[in-house]
């Protein structure tokens, strides 16, 4: 399972230049010992707001999903790296550890018989 | 002496009662089982079993359903079109811990730049109301 799953959110180029700004994050990631599972596409969307980032107010952006495993040392690092970069407008990496299983997920409680005296607020 | 007659009032009442309850009649004992019997053979007591109109545990609309802070059309549903907050337990009728992980997850797609803040995505206006708040058109 992924470890790492990190959101990002690019500036709106053409296919060329975003080809190679993706190029470029997965070369830093690689060199920094992590292993890439896999790149997803989400589309090119108008942003929910605008983003003010490196001088310019983004209205649209492209987004991307990213897994990885890597180490977490070098997380702060990468972040950092990833706010320098001018075609990158948000970057967010969260850990994706699976949940466990919850199989009584909303099970109601049994009802308080009425007997039962109020709990003092 | 008024201790003694009350004494003695007590004690004449006790007789009379376990005269009345220590009785050997016989006759009207025998009447009583024989009746039992007959109330045995016709068996209309209750039959034991579990309740036929049980209502299965209901959960919340959320149940079996995984939130993710990428699914932001369902996320919108929680959230008010006018100011883009996020309704409360009261409104939404969901459990304490989906309450939690739909309030998280929103939180979480605001902060990434996934769902807007102070508004509903206009594309999600017109999905049925889940929750329980009537909007004044």
């Amino acid at each position: 399972m992924p470890r790492y799953e990190l959101t990002l959110i690019l500036k709106a180029m053409q296919r060329p230049e975003t080809v190679a700004t993706l190029r470029r994050t997965v070369e830093t990631l690689i060199e920094r010992g992590a292993v890439v599972r896999g790149l997803e596409n989400l589309g090119e969307r108008a942003l929910p707001y605008k983003i003010s980032k490196h001088g310019i107010r983004h209205t649209r952006g492209g987004y991307f999903l990213l897994d990885f495993h890597s180490q977490s040392e070098i997380l702060p690092a990468f972040l950092d790296h990833l706010k320098r970069d001018v075609d990158v407008v948000r970057p967010t990496v969260l850990s994706k550890e699976t949940a466990a299983a919850n199989t009584r997920c909303c099970v109601p409680q049994p009802e308080k018989p009425k007997d039962a005296l109020p709990r003092r607020k | 002496m008024l201790a003694i007659r009350k004494f003695r009032f007590i004690h004449h009442l006790l007789c009379k009662n376990a005269a009345r309850y220590n009785t050997t009649d016989r006759g009207v004992r025998g009447l009583y089982d024989r009746s039992a019997e007959i109330s045995r053979s016709n068996d209309d007591m209750p039959i034991s079993m579990e309740n036929p109109y049980k209502e299965e545990p209901k959960g919340c609309i959320l149940c079996n359903v995984t939130v993710d802070h990428k699914n932001v059309q369902l996320l919108s549903q929680f959230v008010s079109p006018h100011t883009g907050c996020i309704y409360g337990r009261h409104i939404t009728g969901l459990c304490g811990r989906k309450q939690r992980e739909v309030s998280k997850a929103i939180k979480k797609a605001h902060h990434m730049g996934f769902m807007s803040v102070t508004l509903k995505d206009p594309s999600f206006m017109k999905d049925p109301n889940i929750c329980h708040i009537k909007h004044m058109e």
